[in-house]
């Protein structure tokens, strides 16, 4: 380097000298922010299978407002709309239950959104007690066999179990192939994740490190699907929904332009399937982004012949989600968690890592 | 959550971004409004400059064109002045003293140069950027960066004047 490269090097540095504090700037960066981030709070309902269909549309309808076609941008605002109960379902491929939440859409636009483990042991209205997930395949394959819609079929009789259980009447429903989530990770290009300790299970087909990872869509679902060899199976198994749902949230909120969300959209179109006579896209625009998530109360974990069941107090769930579900204009909790009162303690993967 | 990334970005590179604008424009301020308006335009895009291989790169580059398309003019420091100064003070004092003027004489003589040879100059030297970089931030060829910087270079050295005479 010449005399006169160093010297223009000393003077660049000292002039780069000049810059003012990044701190002062870092600070008013953060006041320039949106004050209301309904997509990231949306992300964060990550409960259920479902409920990611609408962390995909509410993007479009809420913030976005360009997507033409998927939500009518002349909507009435929130505030509106009457309370619904809708119950949102996940399914895997051969029609089992993979996961269940029971969402009431405030009349203010606020969401509470309750997990219910599948493997819940509950009375079934008309079968006796069985494991939650079974009251969907079972009433499903009966009405295969006599020849009607198994998944009308099976979404009613979830809709009445979780009735009896909840003391709670579900306006609506949304079933959603758990399939449809690997369509989505390879629609976004992967969705991020991050595993605690290396996860290998010869039953959902997972085998990856520890570490983190971008699941294409066959990865997606393994890690999904994974209860064998977690220590709270399906517990654990729900917090890897939330975890993520809330990074594919960020990934489809990432997307970024129209034609790739619209394709998202259509990816999420195919694979929800609602009552007759109710669009899941309404949900959108009633939707104000403010969510709370928790989980029923539930007992201890019996292991019987049949595998793993999870002790329920039906007079405890009616309890919790009477409470839950009440109107609560004064603490509406718009943290990621929500407030998982009485609820079992779920670990809150802080790091976004998970077992 | 959606922003972390993005807050991420912002928390390790706001430091260099600010002194970069800060070369390129000599002028804090305007360096302070730059790199603001830029992050907050990267954020709405961040799904896709996240996604790169080098969204410092890209962010950067954001900053160059806003910095060459600039079109609130401030008020140039008066340069002039300084290199008057320099003039009456160089021969009189101290070794310590006639170095810091003179890097302050190179860094008038920088502040005056055409956008495209200072912003060329800045990558070159402050950001140590290849001339393939320089050429992919300032969007042309690395003929046109060679050419920026030997013109940017070949002014700089027309106008030396006493103090790095008397060092050498």
């Amino acid at each position: 380097m010449n005399e006169q490269e160093r010297l223009i090097r000393e003077a660049i540095a000292a002039e780069a000298d000049q810059a003012v504090d990044y701190r002062a700037v870092l600070s008013d960066l953060h006041r320039a922010k949106p004050r209301r981030r309904p997509i990231a709070l949306f992300a964060a309902i990550g409960v259920a299978a479902a409920v990611a269909a609408v962390a995909v549309i509410v993007p479009l309808g809420v913030d976005r407002g360009a997507a033409p076609g998927t939500v009518d941008p002349a909507a009435p605002p929130a505030g509106q709309a009457p309370a619904q109960n809708v119950l949102l379902i996940g399914l895997d491929e051969v029609t089992n239950t993979d996961s269940v939440v029971l969402a009431r859409l405030g009349p203010d636009g606020t969401a509470s959104a309750a997990s219910l483990p599948r493997d819940s042991w509950v009375d079934i209205p008309g079968v006796g007690m069985g494991r939650l997930n079974s009251a969907y395949a079972r009433a499903h394959s009966a009405a295969q066999a006599e020849g009607r819609d198994g998944h009308a079929a099976g979404a009613e009789a979830l809709v009445l179990t979780v009735e009896a259980l909840t003391g709670t009447q579900v306006d609506h429903y949304a079933s959603v192939d758990m399939a449809g989530f690997g369509a989505l990770a390879d629609a976004v290009g992967g969705v991020e994740v991050c595993l605690r300790t290396a996860a290998k299970d010869q039953f959902s087909g997972i085998d990856l490190p520890a570490g983190r990872h971008s699941l294409d869509g066959a990865q997606s679902l393994a890690f999904l699907r994974q209860r064998h060899g977690l220590h709270y199976g399906d517990l654990d198994r729900i917090t890897r929904h939330q975890v993520f749902l809330r990074s594919l949230a960020t990934k489809v909120i990432r997307a970024g332009d129209v034609a790739k969300l619209n394709e998202l959209v259509e990816v999420v179109r195919a694979n929800v399937r609602t009552d007759p006579g109710w669009n899941p896209l309404e949900l959108a625009r009633h939707l104000n982004g403010t969510v709370r998530t928790a989980t029923i109360p539930v007992g201890e974990v019996i292991d019987s012949e049949a595998g793993a069941r999870l002790a329920v107090d039906p007079a405890a769930v009616r309890t919790f989600t009477a409470g839950f579900f009440a109107d609560q204009p004064a603490t509406p909790s718009t943290t990621p968690d929500g407030s998982p009162v009485g609820t079992p303690a779920q670990p809150t993967p802080e790091d976004g890592c998970v077992d | 959550m959606p922003d972390d990334d993005y807050d991420q970005f912002v928390t390790e590179r706001l430091d260099r971004l600010l002194r970069y604008a800060t070369a390129l424009t000599c002028d804090k301020h305007l360096a302070q409004d730059i790199v603001q308006d830029v992050l907050l335009r990267a954020r709405q895009r961040w799904g896709r400059i996240g996604e790169m291989a080098a969204p410092y790169l890209y962010v950067k580059r954001m900053v160059t064109n806003e910095f060459l398309s600039w079109r609130r003019r401030k008020a140039r420091r008066d340069v002039s002045s300084t290199h008057a100064t320099l003039d009456e003070l160089a021969p009189m004092v101290a070794d310590h003293a006639v170095r810091h003027a003179e890097r302050d004489a190179m860094r008038a003589r920088i502040a005056v140069l055409p956008r495209k040879q200072r912003a060329a100059l800045v990558l070159r030297y402050y950001e140590d950027s290849t001339d393939t970089e320089i050429a992919r931030i300032l969007g042309c060829t690395e003929g046109t960066v060679r050419s920026h910087i030997s013109r940017a270079l070949q002014k700089l050295r027309v106008n030396e004047n006493i103090p790095s005479e008397v060092l050498r």
